[in-house]
């Protein structure tokens, strides 16, 4: 998991829910965050979508739970955007 | 941020353009005027009950024309050609209320080759973003333009040659 993906992902986090990013480690439960409901989380969502260029399912959104979870899903969604090679 | 700048849409140049999202005079429509923004284009979004889903709450369907329609035109007015929404996907964050008004801000990748891809975002007084949406369009040639939309030639002239300022950058 590259550090850079949760560092950004922690750094929307943190601009979405209002709350400094040193107060949201990669595993902390964003249910359990101050002021957290579902619209901020969603909203991070859809900036994270925009920041890295990708499409994510909406079962795969509900079922983050933490800021890794999320990274995970990023790396995940990367990697299959990245072209296959090998000719036709 | 606005420049506060109006554009005026190519469209315009027809006498009947009766387009549901920016043409003034259909009275069913949404009006939708657009200012500069940035390398992207905004309107304001405010609506009455006309557009009403549940009780106090704009149709979802209204908020991802609103987006469809202000990325169309930013790609129109960069491209200068018409453009055919391919895909459209909306991310609903929070419901919009009816008679509040919302800011929708559009922007787009680099128009090298098409498919283009444009982004919107409607975003509340606040500034908390409500909805988000991604669009990609292909270009439609003056004789596509034409197959599809139902022009007599003179306004087929009229259309054409407001793209073309477009494409000269004027």
């Amino acid at each position: 998991m590259s550090d850079d993906v949760i560092s950004t992902v922690t750094g929307i986090v943190a601009g979405e829910f209002g709350l400094p990013a040193a107060d949201i480690g990669p595993d902390v439960d964003l249910g359990s965050l101050e002021g957290a409901d579902s619209v901020k989380v969603l909203r991070a969502v859809a900036k994270i979508e925009r920041t890295y260029d990708i499409e994510l399912e909406d079962d795969q959104v509900f079922g983050l739970k933490t800021v890794r979870d999320a990274a995970t899903l990023v790396v995940a969604t990367l990697a299959e955007k990245e072209p296959s090679g090998g000719g036709r | 941020m606005s420049t506060g700048t109006p554009i005026d849409v190519p469209w315009r140049v027809l006498p009947d353009y009766r387009c549901f999202g920016c043409s003034p005079s259909n009275e069913h429509g949404l009006r939708l005027n657009f200012t500069h923004s940035g390398d992207g284009i905004e309107c304001v979004l405010r609506v009455d009950r006309t557009f009403e889903s549940y009780p106090g709450v704009v149709h979802g369907g209204i908020a991802t024309t609103v987006c469809d329609e202000i990325m169309g035109n930013l790609l129109v007015l960069k491209v200068g050609t018409s453009v055919f929404t391919t895909t459209l996907r909306t991310r609903y964050l929070s419901p919009l209320a009816v008679g509040v008004e919302y800011r929708c801000v559009a922007t787009a990748d680099a128009v090298d080759s098409p498919p283009y891809r444009a982004y919107a975002e409607i975003t509340d007084p606040d500034g908390a973003t409500c909805v988000t949406a991604v669009g990609t369009y292909q270009p439609a040639t003056p004789a596509q333009a034409r197959e599809r939309m139902d022009l007599t030639d003179t306004e087929a002239d009229l259309i054409e040659s407001a793209l073309a300022d477009l494409r000269r950058g004027q």
